[in-house]
């Protein structure tokens, strides 16, 4: 088995990949490289194939030199009109200078410099926020001034990382998150409830008011038609009435009948409607009863 | 000779639970997760150890018991003193046999347990974010766990070699112990190294987790093997292997006696020589070849690389793009071996999907209906702005708080990209999805923050879609050096009040519905109102059109009739009047109830009832003819 030559290819080839790995290392693209010799930093590798001496001696550090995210806390600051109003920020950094990113972060710490970050970010955006009034976060109709808050705030961590020298560089900020402290926050919902009953009960009473109105308009005209009715029906009946007059002349000829007749219209007339009467017998014709104009009958 | 395997097993007992207990605290004051469950495997060791050795002690006794019962017989050849001597006369023979008998097996069951056990709270433990925490002191810890691999080794070869003598197999279970422990250590050295010395800062709880993966194997193959102790075939005069000595283990701990320990297991397991057959020699010898030709094909598949489709791979040699053939297409590919050439895969045609403001809550995603008033995800509060200052006093007075001139929305945008610049994509940002995702929020925030609720509430959620689209496509562009991601799609899910205050909302569109119907119905009752008038305005000229009519026809009839009348009069007036009088009298009087009274008796007072009657009397039934 040991004299197979391909036993012996391949053993070569494993020893050589070894080698390779141990004497070696290779930096990405997206890298940079820092090289200790004994603890010490020695050197800086660009993207790219390198020889290092093996551990212990030399040491091989990299660092992503892509822009990276990072993201603060929630933080609860005060505007300059005093409201309380949550923030967080985003922010774009790179390590520019990883000879000097390097010894300044725990051999390099990412999550060291995170925190040296948060720390500027938070005095950043504290001391920006204290001198902008809410209506320059919050306001319809281009009040807000998103722009130059994050530009503020930008610039101060920019200077603050110049004055410094840490070895990273901020590229972008941006607010990300506002928002009310709970206390405030429930304060807002009972002024946006309160908003929404004033709203429910203005929308009820207009209605309530436009329906009245309308009610009353169709009142008033019903009563208008009416009264021209009435009126017209009043001319219309004056008409018949200077026409019926017109005959009445004749009526004189002989007034005593014309009033007889006229009783005798009206007895017949209020007889239509049921009535009870109570005649004696000396009442035509129930005289008869009697006897006493029944001279035709003695006869 | 045999005192010595007594001290040996002491000696490696005492050894393996000071190199646990020394593990343990290097794991615990170092924070090295590795070495904690290194030292795991080693107390275990030690627990398997004391067994052993007390098993040794055991058999040790009845050795002597045996000797002693020989010389007596020499000493008493023909004597009849020890002719009937029962089993009750091995008292330490009895004790070896109810040792294996009872101890040994429910010993062993508890060995699987404790690795059961081990492996299930290491492993989640293991899983707590809080567990990974920065290493203390590295170095020290590395030279001590170094300290401890190599005792744990020197001894454990000594012991292994040993426990090949004839009647030295109990050493075997602790030897393989030390070995196993060594191996560990340097095992748990690697991870403290690699996160120390390699920028590997995971590799420790990688190993720790492997280790506690194994621990939970281990126990697998204690319970297994309690099992097939129950089927295995019992051969006349064969010593049995101790039972909670692991095979698996102890191939772990020395791996150049892999073919050994195999060809033992099944030839103690199937009780015959399965070591001796053709197919098990062929492998033994050609395993050597095998593997190596296995790591040889498995670094000539390195040279190759499938691009699935939706795909594309970023090649890099030495860490570099290739410059000629930086972005693979879907395919087969050659490439340098590794280390040399490396292959990033991304999805470049998946579309990548993120949610702005509220998130979707799973558990609630089964809800039939989606609610403004119930909570149907995880509810995020945007401020927006509030123009209507006049409404915010006056709600302020209500309540008697002052509050900022802003209100609070719910707002859910669903936000679907693609990788439209593979190169831009991974080499400018270290995480551009987020970073996009940050982007999108910032213009989502702003958009709300510069808007008039009643606006947002009001726009229409196509347009309010399609300007955030477009408000975040130009952040991105914007965005120096380029994301490489392309906005396909901006979805405004939902947007609408909190859910605590979302039923006030939604009384304000009743209150608008109540009063459009109470407009309506006065409207109905106004239509009622004017065809009304207008049918009884029409009426009451009709009526006096025919009054008039009446008047009119009734003067000009009467007229007539009178001046017929009068020549009639003037003939007869007496019987004239007369007979209209009783004419008209018997025609009136006809229909009406009628009293006459006859009576000459005028001093009779005489009373009429002359109320209706409310219900028909008997006597006002008309009798049928």
């Amino acid at each position: 088995m040991n004299k197979n030559p391909l036993s012996i290819i391949v053993g070569v080839v494993l020893l050589a990949v070894f080698i390779v790995l141990l004497f070696v290392f290779q930096v990405r693209q997206s890298e940079v490289a820092i090289v200790t010799r004994f603890g010490a930093p020695h050197r800086a590798a660009a993207p790219g194939p390198h020889f290092r001496l093996p551990w212990p001696i030399e040491k091989v550090y990299k660092f992503d030199q892509r822009i990276q995210n990072f993201e603060d806390k929630l933080t609860e600051d005060l505007t300059a009109d005093n409201n309380n109003l949550l923030t967080q920020v985003y922010i774009g950094w790179r390590i520019t200078e990883p000879q000097v990113f390097f010894p300044k972060f725990a051999n390099g710490s990412v999550t060291e410099a995170e925190k040296v970050l948060e720390g500027m970010l938070r005095s950043a955006k504290s001391a920006v926020i204290g001198k902008h009034a809410l209506s320059d976060f919050v306001s319809a109709g281009g009040g807000s001034q998103f722009a130059r808050i994050e530009q503020e705030m930008l610039a101060l961590m920019q200077a603050q990382l110049r004055a410094n020298s840490y070895g990273i560089a901020v590229e972008f900020l941006g607010l990300k998150k506002l928002g009310l402290p709970e206390s405030v926050t429930q304060s807002v919902f009972d002024r946006m409830k309160s908003e929404r009953e004033v709203l429910s009960s203005r929308l009820e009473a207009e209605g309530n008011a436009e329906a009245e109105k309308i009610k009353s308009r169709a009142t008033s005209e019903a009563a208008k038609l009416l009264a021209n009715a009435e009126r017209e029906a009043t001319r219309i009946r004056a008409q018949g009435e200077a026409a019926a007059a017109a005959v009445l002349p004749t009526f004189q000829q002989n007034p005593e009948l014309a009033n007889f007749l006229l009783r005798l219209n009206a007895l017949e007339a209020s007889l239509k409607e049921r009535s009870t009467l109570i005649f004696d017998a000396s009442t035509p014709p129930f005289d008869l009863f009697r006897g006493g104009s029944t001279n035709l009958l003695r006869k | 000779m045999e005192r010595s395997i007594q001290k040996n097993g002491l000696v490696n007992l005492l050894v393996l639970a000071a190199a646990a207990v020394v593990t343990f605290a290097l794991a615990r004051l170092g924070l090295a997760l590795g070495a904690l469950v290194a030292s795991v495997f080693m107390g275990l060791g030690a627990l398997v150890a004391l067994v052993s050795w007390f098993q040794m002690r055991l058999e040790d006794r009845e050795r002597v018991e045996r000797l002693e019962y020989d010389e007596l017989l020499r000493a008493k050849s023909g004597s009849s003193l020890f002719e009937g001597r029962d089993e009750g006369g091995f008292p330490a023979r009895q004790s070896r046999e109810q040792f294996e008998k009872w101890f040994v097996p429910g010993f062993t069951v508890a060995l699987m347990a404790a690795q059961g056990a081990g492996a299930w709270l290491l492993w989640r433990w293991l899983a707590q974010p809080a567990t990974l925490a920065p290493l203390q002191q590295p170095m020290v810890t590395l030279s001590m766990l170094g300290l401890v691999a190599l005792i744990l080794f020197l001894l454990g070869k000594f012991s292994s070699t040993i426990a090949r003598l004839e009647n030295h197999r109990l050493l075997r279970p602790a030897a393989t112990h030390l070995l196993l422990g060594a191996y560990l250590a340097v095992l748990a050295a690697v991870g403290v190294a690699g996160v120390e010395l390699f920028g590997a800062p995971r590799l420790d709880l990688v190993v720790a987790q492997a280790l506690a993966v194994l621990l939970g194997i281990a126990a697998v193959e204690t319970a297994l093997g309690l099992i097939l102790e129950i089927y295995r075939p019992r051969v006349q005069g064969r010593v049995a292997q101790p039972l909670y000595e692991s095979r698996l283990l102890g191939l772990l701990a020395r791996p150049e006696d892999v073919f050994t320990t195999a060809a033992h297991t099944f030839d103690y397991q199937f009780g015959f020589k399965v070591s001796d057959t053709w197919a098990f020699q062929f492998f033994r010898k050609a395993l050597g070849w095998l593997l190596l030709a296995q790591l040889g094909v498995l670094l000539l598949s390195t040279t190759l690389v499938f691009i699935e489709p939706g795909e594309r791979g970023l090649l890099e040699r030495w860490g570099k793009p290739v410059a000629a053939r930086a972005e693979l297409a879907p395919g087969l590919h050659f490439k340098w071996p590794f280390p040399i050439d490396r292959v990033h895969r991304f999805h470049t045609e998946r579309v990548q999907v993120f949610t702005v403001g509220s998130q979707p809550d799973p558990d609630k995603a089964k809800q039939p209906v989606v609610l403004w008033n119930l909570a149907h995800a995880k509810e995020e509060l945007l401020l927006v702005a509030n123009r209507d200052r006049a409404s915010v006093d006056a709600a302020n007075r209500d309540t008697g708080r002052q509050t900022p001139p802003v209100s609070l929305l719910t707002v859910s945008f669903p936000v679907h990209y693609t990788i439209s610049d593979l190169r831009a994509f991974a080499y400018h940002h270290r995480d551009s999805g987020r970073l996009l995702q940050n982007l999108a929020t910032r213009e989502v925030i702003q958009y709300l923050a510069s808007s008039d609720i009643g606006d947002v509430m009001a726009r229409s959620r196509q347009e309010a879609a399609d300007l955030l689209q477009q408000r975040i496509q130009t952040a991105v562009d914007a965005v120096q050096p380029a994301l490489g991601v392309k906005v396909n799609y901006i979805g405004l899910q939902e947007i609408h009040p909190p859910v605590s205050v979302a039923g006030e909302f939604q009384k304000v569109v009743g209150a608008t519905q109540k009063k459009q119907a109470a407009i309506l119905a006065a409207e109905a009752l106004a239509i009622r109102a004017q065809a009304t008038a207008d049918a009884n305005a029409f009426k009451a000229v009709a009526e006096a059109e025919a009054d008039r009519t009446r008047a009119e026809v009734n003067a000009g009839a009467g007229a007539a009739l009178f001046t017929n009348q009068l020549p009639a009069y003037a003939a007869a007036p007496s019987y004239y009047v007369q007979r209209a009088y009783l004419q008209t009298f018997a025609k009136s009087v006809a229909p009406v109830r009628k009293y006459i009274v006859v009576a000459t008796n005028t001093q009779e007072v005489i009373q009429f009832d002359l109320q209706d009657r409310l219900r028909a009397d008997l006597l006002d039934v008309t009798i049928p003819k």
